[in-house]
């Protein structure tokens, strides 16, 4: 009777033993490169909206504050979605009878929502508060990227807890003039490590690392 | 519990075609009998499964396992932001938003301040400038929350079961109001619960004024008719007493319990406990009552014994104090040491002390308390009188019993019920319920279509509280504008809505209801300017009522004792108290399951109430704690588990009232505890002597979250007279002394957060727990999972009795929550380090590094850490989602959570301040269970401002710390519990 296993099948068994330790370990690489993929944090592209809206032309062109439509970035957690009437203050006077602005005619005498889809999204446990930022010099462009050159927004940053974390341990490089938080062109002038020391100094600024700050 | 059904299935035809107003039924025993089958709805095991095998729980791992595994591979679905219309004035997502309302509950209201979330209420908490409050909330007023979003809230207005408009209803009521034009409304009835509200009185007026023959009745069966015909034996005429207790070094209670119930415990708490601390000459509390209440607890001095002998006790009291009493014929019960020396203390402490009567306790107990109050000059110094806040004095279920005779007498053609399901309270000797059928347009204004709802033609939906336009007063008779907090939920309409309907402005809505009433009222030039400030504060400044001086009708009084002394002390047996619950009150709370899962203050049971007995009485009648017994009280008798209570009176048995409730939808009340209203007698709804326990042979298990009394000789709740403070100081710094330590000592460079908690101030009412389940979004588990320890609560109030006999305990109420260790065992043992220590020295939960070890827990020796062994709130339905405080996370199952010092509360100051560009000041920051405090037990703050009230606190001689020699360095520190017993009695 000849040998249920013959010899070779020793090669094979130390062969697949070895695939599958670096199985595992290709595995776990492949698993955290993934996880810091712009796929995985949602930096992959832009998010389709319901209505066409253009950033390049209204921050860019017509030169609208951030804070004209956001206007609860100064005072609570939420930068502030703007309310239908917001549009309508222009739009009821301007482009009121375009055609790419009629679902937003239509939502607002109707008193329904548009249900746009949020592009910039954190985990339930995590409590970002933007008024805190805003006061202490950090600017719209260090998180949201240059809006102004948008056609839809895209995610830029990975807002993950290292990112987050990065900048909660050397916040200088991120600190801007208050005057100048939703300039997003603005250049640090050339000596920017100085700059944001003072600023750190003059705003108070104590970034904290302990996880109630965000986690509660 | 088999279901045994007493209808066989052969029910007669004509029973089944009686009852056309059901909707639906699930058989025809049901359909018959009118009520659900016995039992659960659910066979055992159908909503959970049953416990699994060992071969069961491995595939259920396995197959857990794999699920959790492909679960974590989908990608979340993007999120929608649906932005306002017009955003309102003032709101901005995510900041909360005040507001000032306030809540009656038997018609005496409390200011409440209300915090609301894109116009959804999450938190109620007292009002600081209402008079009653003071920023404090009681149980009640806070867990209405839960009220308002229960779903099991009525839904619809009903005709017979079909649904009906609002506009049908008003109809309706416009051709009843035609109808008994007649005879000028002789057979209308109202039926309502005391109100003190100035709309209701004013529509109550108007109706009158159509119909001068409608009647208006008032039911509650807690109402404190005996107080009122107390003072109109003692002084002529109905008075409210309003005691002052912040100026009494002496108080004696006659079975009074105003640390835990009357319609101003708040306040009453609150200018008690400032007399109970070294900065305060410390009063003495005497305490004479039956079963152990929260002002038991609290006594110095505490005398147990029948309720039925407190008349005697306060005879022997007033004849040795007021000379105008005396040499009237002598008591029974005179020549006790207690009462002496009591007397002794009342007599040293002239104009300074005060001698309080239950609501329990019949008007001559009242009157000789007014007497004795008046014959020491306490009068206008620590009590006062006024005219009462209530215009019903007489709404105790004796004034229910000509009401029930006309509508069995059919002389009642018309009801309109606005009172709590009286179907449920009303006394079984009365039977309300049969009653009720015989009244051919019964309507129901209820927030639950419950017992009551079944009897009624008509049922309209109540609107809760908070969706309530509307007024009240408080005790002092403060006016409160009641404003809503959210549109109604359901299609509810007000009580003032209602009653409007009877003389045809139903229609007009409950706001422009109130602000007519108050817009032709004199003496308001600018209306506008006057209804914002109402509102705004809550409170209408100057409409308290003045008291005013009166004095005792001597002969009165001393006629009305000698009759009481010549009565012999009534009958034989066991007397049969019936008391006010601590949580579902009346019953009336009965379906809120923060109420039910509270454990009660003094016995420590959850989802259920007791017949309370003392040891001796239980031994004698050979009974033990969760034996069930059948109590008989004048041929009706009542199947209740005994539970044996240290500290009770003997051949007296206790029952609180409220819980055994039927009602066909409120399904977490259903079979939860006994129904006591089945054996109340109506001539003597509080005591009843010549009751009696038999045995039954069966076992009931009782869910109790602290099922032992001792602290087993360690130091934990530590009580000291001020003469053993002083003499024995090296006792309690054995207890608070710095332990040496191999760790490095941390820096905390900001703030030092940190608490304290005042024993001697803690009144053990259980406010601070509701409290931090509703800021923390604590869930709710259930009676089973609670009878195995895995309760949710993160702040617990531990109750022990320590003293020489178990007959005669003394209480001391300890809450504990998380005391946030410098050196916290939990920190060192948890493998993935989801529990760590914050730069400002707080102890860090974060859930979301959280695997579920519960090493944490095991390793805490202050047992407050809390396991999700299930997903509680996952399971939660619209509208109940809506409850939750955003601030929050909400826990998942396998995730441990503790009490965080509501740090989501800090973080709020934090940022707000430091967008102000300042530092957080003293009592910015307050947590949720301090907040709440009526009696001030809990402050919290940071050690590191000198100036701070905790500061202090840590530094007080009395401070000591929890199982000190752990070493674990708490920064909750606890104040030694100070008693001031009568060296004579001791």
């Amino acid at each position: 009777m000849s040998a249920l296993f013959p010899p070779w099948t020793n090669t094979v068994s130390r062969f697949s033993l070895v695939c599958l330790a670096l199985g595992g370990v290709v595995g776990a690489v492949l698993l955290v490169l993934w996880v810091e993929s712009p796929y995985f944090t949602g930096q992959h592209g832009p998010i389709e909206q319901p209505v066409q809206f253009d950033h390049r032309h209204h921050v860019a062109d017509d030169g609208i504050d951030c804070r004209y439509c956001h206007s609860t970035v100064e005072t609570a957690a939420s930068a502030g979605f703007p309310a239908l009437s917001v549009c309508m203050n222009c739009h009821g006077q301007i482009w009121n009878k375009s055609p790419m602005l009629e679902q937003v005619r239509a939502a607002y005498f109707s008193d329904r929502a548009i249900p746009w889809n949020r592009v910039h999204r954190l985990p339930d446990f995590v409590y970002f508060n933007h008024s805190i930022h805003v006061a202490k010099g950090v600017g719209c462009v260090s998180c949201h990227g240059r809006v102004d050159q948008m056609a839809q927004v895209t995610q830029v940053a990975p807002l993950t807890m290292g990112w987050c974390l990065g900048c909660h341990r050397a916040p200088e490089p991120n600190l801007r003039p208050r005057e100048e938080i939703t300039h997003l062109g603005w250049r640090p002038p050339t000596d920017s490590g100085a700059l944001g020391h003072a600023l750190v100094a003059q705003y108070d600024v104590h970034t904290r690392v302990s996880c109630s700050t965000c986690h509660r | 519990m088999s279901s045994l059904d007493p209808t066989g299935p052969d029910v007669p035809i004509a029973r089944l075609r009686a009852r056309p107003e059901r909707r639906l039924w699930r058989s025809l025993e049901e359909l018959a009998r009118g009520t659900a089958p016995a039992g659960p709805e659910f066979p055992p095991g159908a909503s959970a499964p049953p416990e699994p095998s060992r071969r069961d729980f491995l595939q259920l791992l396995g197959a857990s396992a794999a699920l959790a595994g492909l679960a974590g591979c989908v990608r979340e679905p993007p999120e929608k932001i649906l932005p306002y219309t017009r955003r309102p004035e003032d709101v901005a997502p995510g900041n909360p938003l005040h507001y000032a309302t306030a809540y009656a509950l038997d018609g005496i209201a409390t200011g409440l301040l209300v915090t609301s979330y894109e116009g959804r209420p999450t938190k109620i908490e007292g009002n600081p400038d209402h008079p009653s409050s003071r920023g404090a909330a009681g149980v009640f007023e806070q867990a209405l929350l839960l009220s308002l979003y229960d779903p099991a809230r009525a839904r619809a207005i009903r005709y017979r079961g079909a649904g009906r408009s609002w506009r049908a209803f008003l109809e309706y009521a416009a051709e009843a109001v035609d109808l008994h034009r007649k005879d000028g409304g002789a057979g209308l009835c109202f039926l309502g619960e005391p109100d003190a509200s100035p709309l209701m009185a004013d529509l109550h007026e108007r109706v009158l004024r159509a119909l001068p023959a409608a009647r208006f009745f008032s039911y509650a069966p807690l109402a404190e008719d005996a107080a009122y015909e107390g003072a109109r034996l003692a002084f002529g005429r109905p008075l409210q007493t309003r005691v002052d207790f912040s100026r009494a070094r002496v108080v004696v209670s006659l079975d009074a319990d105003f640390l835990g119930g009357g319609p101003d415990r708040l306040r009453a708490a609150r200018e008690f406990a400032s007399r109970r601390v070294p900065e305060s000459e410390l009063s003495r509390l005497y305490v004479v009552e039956s079963a152990l209440s929260l002002t038991g607890a609290m006594a110095d001095h505490r005398v147990r014994m029948r309720s039925s002998e407190v008349v005697q006790f306060a005879l022997g009291l007033a004849l040795e104090l007021s000379p105008q009493l005396q040499g009237g014929p002598h008591t029974q019960l005179t020549a006790t040491r207690p009462l002496h020396v009591m007397a002794r203390d009342l007599l040293a402490n002239q104009g300074r002390s005060v001698v309080v009567a239950g609501a329990r306790q019949p008007p001559l107990v009242h009157a000789l308390a007014h007497a004795i109050n008046a014959a020491l000059g306490n009068a206008d110094r620590t009590v006062a009188y006024a005219a009462p806040t209530l215009p019903d004095m007489a709404a105790g279920p004796a004034a229910l019993a000509p009401l029930v005779a006309d509508m069995r007498s059919g002389r009642v053609e018309t009801l309109v019920i606005t009172a709590p399901n009286p179907a449920y309270t009303a006394p079984a000797d009365l039977d309300f319920g049969s009653a009720l059928g015989k009244v051919p347009h019964a309507i129901y204004h209820g927030l639950y279509e419950d017992e009551t709802a079944a009897q009624c033609a008509w049922f309209v939906p109540a609107t809760h509280s908070l969706e309530s336009w509307g007024d009240a007063r408080a005790w002092d008779g403060t006016v409160s504008i009641v404003q809503p907090l959210i549109a109604p939920l359901f299609a509810g309409v007000t009580h003032a809505e209602l009653w409007a309907a009877f003389v045809g402005e139903g229609d007009r809505g409950a706001h422009a209801l109130v602000q007519d009433y108050w817009r032709r009222q004199p003496g308001r030039p600018d209306f506008d300017a006057f209804w914002e400030e109402a509102l705004h504060d809550g409170v209408v400044r100057g409409s308290a009522t003045r008291t005013e001086s009166v004095t005792p009708r001597w002969a009165d009084i001393a006629a009305a004792a000698a009759a009481a002394a010549a009565k012999p002390t009534s009958g034989g047996g066991i007397e049969l108290n019936f008391l006010p619950d601590s949580k579902v009150y009346d019953g009336r709370f009965a379906n809120n399951a923060w109420l039910q899962e509270l454990p009660d203050p003094i016995t420590k049971i959850t989802w259920d109430n007791a017949l309370l007995l003392s040891p001796t009485t239980a031994g004698r009648l050979g009974v033990e704690s969760a034996d069930l017994v059948e109590v008989t009280l004048r041929g009706r008798s009542l199947a209740a588990p005994v539970f044996v209570l240290p500290g009770h009176a003997d051949d007296v048995a206790s029952i609180a009232l409220g819980y055994g409730r039927t009602g066909l939808n409120e399904e977490l009340a259903q079979g939860v505890g006994a129904n006591a209203y089945l054996v109340r007698p109506s001539d003597a709804p509080w005591f009843a002597p010549g009751a009696s326990v038999r045995k039954i042979g069966r076992r009931a298990r009782f869910a109790i979250t602290q099922d032992h009394f001792t602290m087993e000789g360690r130091p934990l709740a530590l009580v000291a007279t001020p003469r053993e403070l002083r003499q024995h100081p090296e006792r309690i710094e054995e207890q608070r002394a710095a332990l040496p330590t191999l760790y490095d000592p941390v820096p905390y460079p900001s703030y030092r957060w940190a608490m304290s908690i005042d024993l001697s101030r803690c009144i053990g009412c259980s406010a601070c727990v509701v409290a931090c389940q509703a800021e923390n979004n604590i869930p709710v588990v259930g009676k089973e999972r609670v009878a195995r320890g895995r309760e949710m609560h993160w702040l617990r109030i531990d109750r022990y009795f320590s003293g020489p006999s178990a007959l005669d305990p003394e209480v001391v109420f300890q809450p504990v929550a998380c005391q946030h260790c410098e050196n916290a065992p939990c920190e060192y043992v948890c493998p993935v380090n989801a529990t760590a220590h914050s730069d400002e020295g707080l102890n860090e939960m974060v859930y979301n590094r959280c695997v579920g070890t519960r090493y944490c827990s095991n390793n805490c020796p202050y047992k407050v850490r809390r396991f999700n062994f299930f997903d509680y709130v996952g399971q939660r339905t619209q509208p109940e989602r809506m409850l939750q405080n955003p601030e929050v996370s909400i826990r998942s199952r396998g995730v441990m959570e503790k009490c965080t010092y509501c740090v989501q509360r800090i973080e709020r100051a934090r940022i707000d301040a430091r967008v102000a560009g300042r530092t957080i000041r003293e009592g910015e920051i307050q947590t949720a269970c301090q907040q709440t405090c009526p009696t001030r037990a809990i402050v919290f703050g940071s050690l590191h401002d000198e100036r701070a009230e905790v500061a202090r606190l840590h530094a007080d001689e009395r401070r000591y710390d929890l199982l000190h020699e752990l070493g674990t360095r708490p920064r909750t520190a606890y104040l030694v519990r100070l008693r001031n017993p009568n060296p004579e009695l001791s």
